[in-house]
């Protein structure tokens, strides 16, 4: 059995940079990814990656900003970290490569980007996110790292409470494969698939989160999910950065006239006014990118994915949008250093929530927190593992989700298909946990969510190879989601106040008597329980 | 509207011989090629295999040859193929080994070629507390550049690995050429990073068919690049040694007589020491001189002078 210091699950930003600190801090490292890593999630985060680089910035105006963004719910320490490392990690990722837009003196140029209060977004057209997750991947490749790509982690392995390691599928070579490790890193990503639509990659569908949530990790601030305002969504979708309204571009409504001055609105904020204007009659409203100044140059990943997947000009028509899901503030209960209340597993990226991003995600913070945190999570896992020695994961884990493998793909279903369970929960979400929520309607997306979770358990896979099995790994994953959207709904039913991105028509005020706090979701035997925990300070 | 989908496949747990298999579906005329694979994924044929991730053109992973043309099924329209076609056809992109249906082996194939090309920056002030200088003039061509999916269309159009799968590839070049431009790699750094560009497979056996140049998703013509390297290397000195002695076997005897000396071009390219090299070829010459296609004497053609003033300017200009 292949047995490593620190194994890192997901090849995307988070686990990239994590593996990469690890391996420098001295540890063996392997990094298993359901994908290869530039096929991730973090390739599409077009618009920047915030670090007060410029004179008129600092980490402490970085800090409130990211707290005000964050509507009561940062937890000091991970704010104050972020703002303090990341102009040296964003120097680094220049020093190493990002190919970086410059300004007039030859540094790094910096654009606003959402609410901050000063242009803060260091970016590389606005195809950041492809350039940051190449040029780690570049460096990955430097530290010599094994990447076992296309493996499909199906389980996580504790012994006495202790994780010791991972057992997951190769697509490829079609056998489950024991992992032992003195520390494990969860960089799976979001779950934006939750949604229909939505701004992300397939594969974001919360697989980390439910293996962290089934060894009784709790899982923090579900019903915070970022709708990213400036989305064409017909058929298929198109996100155009928000960097655009920063260089000119307008909202307008179905007249013509300018929506809303997005300035200083926060990406909820500006969210909730799109929705608004689009509902009852309102008509579309579109994103008119025509004044922005040299637009094709400038925005030529906007120009890319609207012509390809809308069939629009955008130098020549303003662009349909409406909000769409595109970020979860919450995730995996971990501290600052990634620590989870496992022994021995860790958390990073947007799977994680150290309490950065309370019910806000500062725009552009993403990447930041990527590498800002991946490197403090790998060399804190480093640590860990040094001093923990190596566990033996043992096989009987494999064994068991080879049973469970071999249930799944037990003979055929007629009539019902994953397919359609995922469509259907996907437009549940939009509609009852979108960008406004209601008791009622959050009551009904959990009575439906138990529906369809015994149509989820009633559906076999009628492949029984293990060799690129998709479907049976999408089973797998709608398994996934469906449990995270029943925790996401008690969360969002719980919290009766509007506060960030979680808008309740019902409770439009926030509640910072009764609410100023975390939701924790834990499983306790098999079901989902809501708790809350005290902002820390 | 209902369309018809012949689709690739391969079952390596069942003899791995390739068949089709063909499949009616109904989709909206917008839906895409991979809306399409979804859906018979999903209702008809759960065992079917392709890759898909972004779903919006950024990523690389869904590259296939639709009616015979490597693109991404997630950016292609179904109305715009069955305009053209009764039915869509799939199969894996060529010069790639298959593993599954339309799954096939990116490790043996980009990923590893890449990889040759050490695609990372080793700066020796890594930790310095402040990023490079850098114009932005010299910053967007390694920018555009850098935005390479690396999807393997561009060698999935290369004319040489077909007769060689051991060549570097397009999409190997592309990722070296972001390199030799990149500002911020200079002096012994630079010297290095030649040194693997020309690795043999590598910069020099390109076969400058500039097919590759038509088929990159973002325009990035993988051909003209390996060009603009070989200008580079030849302005900083050929580091591939055959390749150097080859270039200068050229220069000189054009130089020299006003034409290209064929003989002492072929001896000089292969090394006068080169003895095992040298035999090799002996086959070739004899064939060639048998059907008189081996030149006579080499003398110097009228007009050299000039043909060497002007070769002596070019140099000059560089």
């Amino acid at each position: 059995m292949p047995q490593y210091d620190v194994l890192v699950i997901g090849g995307g930003a988070s686990g990239l940079r994590a593996a990469i600190a690890a391996k420098r801090a001295g540890a063996s490292v392997a990094v298993l990814s359901k994908v290869h890593p530039l096929r991730t999630n973090s390739a599409l985060s077009p618009g920047g990656l915030n670090a007060p680089l410029g004179n008129d910035d600092s980490a402490e105006k970085f800090a409130q900003d990211i707290r005000n963004a964050g509507d009561g719910l940062c937890d000091t320490e991970a704010v104050n970290i972020l703002a303090a490392d990341a102009a040296r990690e964003v120097v680094w990722l220049e020093r190493v490569g990002v190919p970086f837009n410059r300004n007039a003196e030859g540094r790094i140029d910096c654009r606003p980007l959402g609410s901050s209060s000063v242009s803060r977004a260091a970016y590389a057209d606005d195809r950041t996110g492809h350039m940051v997750l190449h040029v780690l991947h570049e460096q990955f490749q430097r530290e010599d790292i094994p990447c076992f790509a296309e493996r499909f982690v199906t389980s996580l392995i504790q012994d006495g409470g202790v994780c010791t390691g991972a057992v997951a599928l190769g697509h490829r070579s079609g056998q489950l494969e024991t992992f032992g490790a003195g520390a494990v890193i969860l960089a799976t990503g979001g779950a934006t698939q939750l949604y229909r639509p939505c701004t992300s990659a397939v594969g974001t569908t919360g697989d980390g989160l439910m293996l962290a949530h089934d060894l009784g990790v709790g899982l923090v601030d579900l019903e915070m999910v970022q709708f990213h305002p400036t989305v064409y969504s017909a058929a298929r979708t198109a996100l155009i950065s928000e960097a655009a309204l920063g260089a000119g571009a307008k909202l307008v409504n179905a007249a013509g006239d300018k929506l809303v001055n997005a300035g200083g609105l926060s990406r909820a904020q500006l969210a909730a006014e799109v929705h608004k204007a689009g509902q009852n009659g309102g008509g579309p409203v579109s994103l008119d990118l025509r004044p922005v100044d040299n637009l094709a140059s400038r925005f030529p990943a906007a120009a890319e994915v609207v012509r390809l997947m809308a069939g629009i000009d955008i130098t020549k028509d303003p662009v349909p949008v409406q909000p769409v899901a595109h970020r979860p503030m919450g995730g995996i209960e971990a501290n600052a250093a990634g620590e989870t209340s496992v022994a021995g597993l860790y958390a990073v990226g947007e799977c994680a929530h150290n309490g950065l991003n309370g019910a806000g995600r500062l725009p552009g913070n993403t990447l930041t927190e990527a590498v800002v945190f991946g490197r403090r999570v790998g060399e804190a896992a480093a640590a860990h593992a040094k001093s923990a020695g190596a566990a033996d994961a043992g096989g009987s884990q494999a064994a068991q989700d080879g049973e469970r493998l071999a249930e799944i793909t037990s003979g055929g279903t007629s009539g019902d298909t994953i397919g359609a369970v995922h469509r259907e929960l996907g437009e549940l979400m939009n509609a009852n946990l979108g960008v406004s929520r209601t008791d009622a309607g959050l009551a009904e997306a959990q009575d439906k969510i138990r529906a369809l979770r015994e149509r989820h358990a009633a559906l076999r896979v009628n492949n029984k190879s293990r060799i690129y099995n998709y479907a049976l790994a999408g089973y797998i994953e709608l398994g996934n989601l469906l449990k995270l959207a029943e925790a996401t709904a008690l969360a969002a039913r719980g919290r009766a106040e509007s506060r960030g991105a979680h808008l309740r028509s019902d409770h439009p005020e926030k509640d910072d008597s009764n609410w100023k706090a975390h939701t924790v979701v834990r499983s306790q035997d098999g079901s989902p329980k809501l708790d809350t925990r005290a902002v820390s300070a | 509207m209902e369309v018809t989908y012949k689709v690739h496949r391969k079952d390596p747990e069942n003899g791995g011989e390739s068949s089709y298999s063909t499949y009616q579906v109904e989709l909206p005329e917008d839906a895409t090629v991979l809306d399409g694979l979804q859906k018979i994924r999903d209702e008809q044929d759960d065992t079917l295999a392709f890759r898909a991730s972004c779903c919006q053109g950024s990523c690389g992973e869904c590259a296939v040859r639709i009616n015979y043309k490597a693109q991404f099924t997630c950016t292609t329209r179904i109305g715009d193929v069955t305009k053209k076609a009764p039915e869509i056809l799939l199969d894996p992109v060529r010069n790639i080994p298959v593993i599954k249906d339309l799954v096939f082996d990116m490790d043996r194939f980009t990923w590893n070629k890449m990889a040759a090309m050490k695609p990372w920056m080793e700066p020796d002030d890594e930790f310095a507390p402040t990023e490079n200088l850098v114009p932005e003039s010299e910053m967007a061509d390694v920018r555009k550049t850098m935005s390479c999916h690396a999807c393997s269309l561009c060698d999935e159009g290369c004319a040489v690995l077909p007769v060689n799968f051991d060549f570097l590839g397009p999409a190997a070049m592309v990722k070296g050429y972001r390199f030799v431009m990149d500002p911020r790699e200079t002096g012994a750094k630079m010297e290095a990073r030649m040194k693997v560009v020309e690795q043999p497979q590598g910069l020099w056996d390109c076969v400058h068919c500039y097919e590759a140049d038509g088929k990159c998703p973002r325009g990035l013509t993988p051909s003209s690049k390996i060009m603009e390297i070989r200008d580079v290397a030849f302005k900083e000195g050929i580091k591939h040694e055959k390749v150097g002695r080859h270039h200068a076997s050229f220069i000189n005897s054009v130089k020299q007589t006003g034409w290209l000396d064929e003989r002492k071009l072929v001896m000089e390219t292969e090394g006068m020491t080169n003895v095992t090299g040298l035999m090799k070829l002996l086959p070739t010459a004899v064939r060639a001189l048998r059907r008189g296609k081996m030149p006579g004497r080499h003398e110097k053609r009228p007009g050299a002078d000039q043909i060497k003033r002007i070769l002596e300017k070019a140099e000059d200009s560089k």
